[in-house]
Order: C-alpha cells, then sequence, then structure tokens
C-alpha cells in the first residue's frame, strides 16, 4: 500500500495532479517518470522522508511497492 | 614518443586486427562486462576470439551471408561482444539496436523496425526469446526485408568448432576487402527517420589511429564506458577503438548506471581506468545526484582523459564535475571535449588531452547576430568551450549559406572532411545529395573557428539532443498532432535547455481550443501519455489559443519562430506546466 505522503512526494515531483500508484505500479508506467528523471524522484523522496538510500539499494527497485518498503525500512515503520 | 605507444599492424579488417591482437596479448582483458553487484565477466582476447569463433561458425549454419545486415537487439549481456565479432567474420554487417523500453508501445517499436529495415534492408534480426511475439509479425508481412529472427544466447557452444566449417567461415573472412563495409549504425535515436550510415573497415581502422593519436592511446590505458553501444559513441570510441587497440574496455550497463551513477566511479576505482566518454549531462548527474557518504572509496587518480561529446558541451557542468571530484584524486586536466558525427565513423575535432581546454567569454548578443567577439565591460557573457582542432586525416571549415568559406570568428555551418567519412546514407540518395558535396559533408551544426580551434554552438537542424540521445522533432509532433483536443497541424516541438541537467528537455508547444484549466491540465496529461508510448518523456507542454503558432514561409508552423515566442514568456495567453 502506497502511503499518502510516497505519492505526494513522487506526483509533486512529477507535476502530476493525480495517477493511481499502487504497488506494483512501474516507473515506465507512470507519464514523466523515466530514467533521467528517476534519480530526481529518489532525492526528492530521500530529502521528504529525511533518509538516505544506497545506490544499490535504489538499483533493487523494481516497482512503486519495493521503494515503499524501502522507506519503511530506513524510517522504522 | 611515448615507449607504451602502440604500434598498429597493416590488418585490412576489423576481424583481422582482433586475431593478431589475440595472438599477440592472449591473455590480456580484453572486455570486462561489469554488473551491479556481481563480480565482472572478463573476456580475455583468447576467450572472445574463440568464443566469436564460435557464434560465426553458428551464423553461417544460420544461412546468414557475407553482406547481409543483422541487427543486434540485446540486454547488456557478456555474449553480445563475441556476437557482434562473429558475425563481422562472416562477413555481415551488425548493427546495434536499442532494447525496447518497457514504455514503448509494440506498435511504435515494430513501426521503428519497419521504417528502419526499409531504409537500412536489416535482413535478419538477432534478440532475446521474449521479444519473438513482438518481432513476429514484422517477418511474416508479405514486403519484410526481414528475413528471420534468431536468439543467439539460445545457441549451444559447449562443443568445440568444427575445423572443417571453421575453415570456410575464415575463408570467407578473407574475401572481405578494406572498402567493404563493416557495419551499419544509425545516426538518431527515433523512430521515423533515422539515417542508416554505413561505415567500411578502412574507415574505421583510419579512425582508429587517428582518434587513437588524438587520445594519446597507450597499451596501459584500460577505457571505461556506461554508454549504450547502439549509439556512435558507446560502439566507436568505447568498443571498436579498444579492440582494435589491443587494450581493455570495461563495459557497464546502461540501464543500471542511470539508476546508480556511482557505478562508473566504483570501476574507475577498482579497475584503475584511464579513460572514459561522457554526453555533458552525465558531468552533472556524476556531480549532484550521488551522496558524499557513498564515495569514501572512490579513487579517480588513474583518469587520465575524461572526454564529452554527443551533446553541447556546458562550461558550468565541467566546474561542477572538478569542484565535486577534485578530492577524490580528479586531475583537471583530465577533461577533454570531442565533436564529431556519425557520418565521419565518430570523432573530427578533439582537444589536447592534458591541457586545458580553452574557454571564451564571448558576446552573447553578437553570438546571436552571427559574430563572435570577446566580451567586454556591459556584455551578456556566454561562455564558449571549445572541441579542439581536427584529428590526424580530419578538415573542418566554416561556410556560410551558399558554402562559401567565412573568416575566423564568424558563426556558419560547420563543414567537414575526413578520411573516415561514411559511404552515404544505405538506401537514401537523396538525402546524402543533400548533405555531401564535393566530398565534403555538411553537418547542420552552428559554431565559429577562432586560433585553429572550433567551437560548436548551437544547430542548423532543428535536432534536439537529450542526455546525448538525438529526437527528431518530427517525430514528436507526428504524435501529438493526433492527441484528441489538440489541432492537427498546428503542433510543434523543440528543445529546452535544463541547466540543472546539463542536458536540453523536450518541450511542446500546441494550439487547442480547451479554456477551463480541468481541459488544459487533461490534455496535457494525454500529451505526456502520447510522448511516453513512442519512449520520449515530454519535460513541458505549452498550450496556445488557435492561430496562435507562427507560420514558416511554408505554411506551417515554425519551430524557430515559435520557441523565440514562447521562450520570451511575454505572452500572457500561454497556458505552461
Amino acid at each position: 500500500m502506497i502511503s499518502p505522503e510516497l505519492k505526494k512526494v513522487i506526483l509533486s515531483e512529477l507535476d502530476l495532479d493525480d495517477f493511481d500508484l499502487q504497488d506494483t505500479t512501474i516507473a515506465p508506467e507512470v507519464p514523466g517518470w523515466d530514467s533521467l528523471n528517476h534519480v530526481n524522484i529518489i532525492l526528492a523522496v530521500e530529502k521528504f522522508f529525511n533518509v538516505k538510500f544506497k545506490s544499490y539499494e535504489v538499483l533493487r527497485l523494481k516497482n512503486v511497492g519495493d521503494l515503499q518498503t524501502l522507506v519503511n525500512s530506513k524510517t522504522g515503520k | 614518443m611515448n615507449t607504451n605507444t602502440i604500434q598498429l599492424d597493416d590488418s585490412k579488417t576489423l576481424w583481422e586486427r582482433w586475431q593478431r591482437n589475440a595472438e599477440r596479448n592472449p591473455d590480456r582483458e580484453a572486455i570486462v562486462h561489469w554488473v551491479a553487484g556481481e563480480e565482472p565477466f572478463r573476456w580475455t582476447y583468447k576467450n572472445l576470439i574463440e568464443t566469436a569463433k564460435k557464434f560465426s561458425v553458428k551464423i553461417k549454419e544460420a544461412g546468414i551471408k557475407k553482406g547481409d545486415v543483422c541487427a543486434i537487439i540485446m540486454h547488456h549481456n557478456p555474449y553480445f561482444y563475441p556476437l557482434y565479432m562473429g558475425i563481422s567474420r562472416a562477413g555481415a554487417l551488425p548493427a546495434v539496436l536499442a532494447y525496447p523500453n518497457p514504455r514503448l508501445h509494440p506498435d511504435k517499436f515494430r513501426q521503428g523496425i519497419e521504417g528502419m529495415s526499409q531504409r537500412s534492408g536489416l535482413d535478419y534480426i538477432l534478440t532475446e526469446k521474449d521479444l519473438d511475439p513482438i518481432i513476429r509479425p514484422l517477418i511474416e508481412k508479405p514486403e519484410s526485408t526481414i528475413k528471420s529472427v534468431f536468439f543467439p544466447l539460445e545457441w549451444n557452444f559447449k562443443d568445440e568448432v568444427d575445423p572443417q566449417a571453421d575453415r570456410e567461415i575464415e575463408q570467407i573472412s578473407k574475401t572481405v576487402k578494406e572498402t567493404e563495409p563493416m557495419l551499419l549504425q544509425h545516426s538518431s535515436g527515433t523512430t521515423g527517420l533515422q539515417k542508416p550510415v554505413v561505415l567500411s573497415h578502412c574507415a574505421i581502422l583510419n579512425h582508429v589511429v587517428n582518434l587513437g593519436s588524438g587520445y594519446n592511446l597507450t597499451d596501459k590505458d584500460k577505457i571505461v564506458s556506461w554508454l549504450p553501444l547502439y549509439h556512435d559513441f558507446g560502439l566507436i570510441a568505447c568498443f571498436q577503438i579498444p579492440l582494435a587497440y589491443g587494450i581493455t574496455t570495461i563495459q557497464i550497463n546502461p540501464f543500471e548506471w542511470v539508476l546508480a551513477p556511482i557505478l562508473l566511479l566504483e570501476a574507475v576505482t577498482k579497475e584503475k581506468a584511464t579513460l572514459t566518454c561522457l554526453p555533458n549531462f552525465a558531468y552533472n548527474v556524476l556531480a549532484e545526484k550521488i551522496h558524499e557518504d557513498e564515495l569514501e572509496e572512490v579513487n579517480l587518480e588513474s583518469l587520465r582523459l575524461i572526454v564529452n561529446a554527443a551533446e553541447p558541451v556546458r562550461h558550468d557542468s565541467h566546474q561542477k564535475f572538478i569542484s565535486k571530484f577534485q578530492k577524490y584524486g580528479l586531475n583537471p586536466l583530465a577533461l577533454a571535449v570531442m565533436y564529431g558525427m556519425a557520418e565521419v565513423t565518430l570523432g573530427l575535432t578533439v582537444t589536447d588531452s592534458g591541457k586545458p581546454i580553452t574557454e571564451l567569454a564571448v558576446d552573447r548578443n553578437e553570438l546571436s547576430l552571427g559574430r563572435m567577439k570577446l566580451a567586454g565591460a556591459g556584455s551578456v557573457v556566454r561562455v564558449c568551450v571549445s572541441s579542439g582542432r581536427p584529428l590526424n586525416g580530419c578538415q573542418a571549415r566554416i561556410v556560410d549559406e551558399n558554402r562559401k568559406d567565412l573568416p575566423d570568428g564568424t558563426v556558419g555551418e560547420v563543414a567537414v572532411k575526413s578520411v573516415s567519412m561514411f559511404d552515404g546514407y544505405r538506401n537514401y540518395p537523396e538525402k546524402t545529395a543533400e548533405v555531401v558535396d564535393n566530398g565534403w559533408y555538411f553537418s547542420g551544426d552552428y559554431g565559429f573557428k577562432y586560433n585553429d580551434e572550433f567551437f560548436i554552438i548551437g544547430r542548423k537542424k532543428d535536432l534536439i539532443i537529450v542526455a546525448g540521445k538525438n529526437i527528431y522533432p518530427e517525430d514528436i509532433e507526428d504524435v501529438i498532432n493526433q492527441v484528441e483536443g489538440i489541432i492537427p497541424g498546428r503542433v510543434i516541438s523543440f528543445g529546452e535547455e535544463d541547466e540543472a541537467m546539463g542536458t536540453e528537455q523536450v518541450a511542446v508547444v500546441a494550439e487547442t481550443k480547451a479554456e477551463s484549466d480541468k481541459e488544459k491540465n487533461d490534455l496535457r496529461l494525454a500529451i505526456l501519455k502520447a510522448g511516453m508510448g513512442m519512449d520520449i518523456n515530454i519535460h513541458k507542454v505549452y498550450l496556445v489559443p488557435p492561430r496562435w503558432l507562427i507560420k514558416s514561409s511554408a505554411g506551417k508552423p515554425s519551430r524557430k519562430a515559435n520557441k523565440e515566442r514562447i521562450l520570451s514568456r511575454e505572452d500572457k495567453q500561454v497556458w505552461s506546466r
């Protein structure tokens, strides 16, 4: 389940009003989320949640659900 | 002369050169295939050649003949390299194409391959099984030039090569002349308008000598790259050159690099790489998108040359890179710039390695009038970064619209000539005739010459270059024209500078009758989705009322005039997001 906070950060970085982000959503399905922009989204998520991801953790992310799990693990949820 | 300078032999084909390199240094590492978090796969020259021979036998068995064009569409895979070489041994022409991104609609992908095959005459596709359902319909079409699709990663390589089959292929290989085509590469990455460039063995072998000399290559060099091999910067500079020189190349997965840019720095540190090639945006990404605490073990002291090419070079990007990485051992004098194009194999001019790159602070207003004038008090300054002097065997000049020479310091089109010139666009004589005249290729790039150095400042053609990838605005406009709510034929697309990322981004201007904010937001989303279907990220959408776009004399909306009007940001009728 994608938290409202994570959804808000991603959509704000992509300048989208709304988009149905599910656990299984992958970046290529989301308008504006391309490989060049990916690093900016990750940095925005880190900033909002005040966490830091290692590059290898980012590489392993397959979908938005994985990103949520990573955020949860860093924030102790 | 440096004692480690490589003396190149008199090989007439690339296969002959590769084989001789393997005989001279069988145990030297040829390719280090880098995969994040895993031990790299290391090809020695001997193993690489032996596996390439196995591939060449399979290729012959598959019915592929000398002169056939073989498109390779594969992910980052260690067997890509011997496959490529095996195709060449069989006298066929490898052509590397991009593996489709999941966002690219299958129809759009097929359409791209079809367009390419009509021009390039693609004979075979060598790919992975996953793509079979997408590619198969192409072969079954009655008018298709594509004869078959093969899955080389499924072939069996455990058995030794049958000596008779091996001898037969070697005989075929020996019939290949140096003037015959070696490879086919495409001048652009998008779908409809690719121009297939055929390069001969001698064009590439000459270029190897000239670019290698421009880089001062020695047998101590190791070239590390994350560049995709369907791009000429990756294929020629980071694959063909090292293999033809008999040195080591370290190949990083481009998809992994873009997600984890630190991979390049790790590879440099662990493999003690000496040379790398980067499009401009990569300097920004490396300097600004990696956390400091991940850099603790990074050591860039081994890097003696970092070549910036494939998109306009920006002074700020170099400065950011230097200030970030000097403390990790970066020598600022390692930075270099190259200018070139697929039509001359790759490089045309290069700055002197190990010396500062010339930068000129010029008056921006004068430059827009076509004159280079050094900035003075009160000038709006633009810093122009030199692309260096022509390589050996290359010539360049600046010409006016009538293709007459212009004096130094005057902006005009860059015309080029090289011993490594292409043999024309394949099956596209009318396009070749447009750009080649009396042995000179008219590049469509704008620049000026100053103190024997060339400075590239813009483009005559409307090409958009995003992160080193060439995109034709026509491709985007064709798709956006079909979006409901857009007035058909009333769309333009252009490249808008993104200073933070050090590259251009795609912008679209479209006329619409939509009035409410909701209608316009919905329309923007539809435009973004249409771009996604062709794997192009539309960064900015400008919506304007009917009859807003300025027409050119040909009656079509003018990209140049409308771009200027949009970027002046003076018209309140423009909605943007």
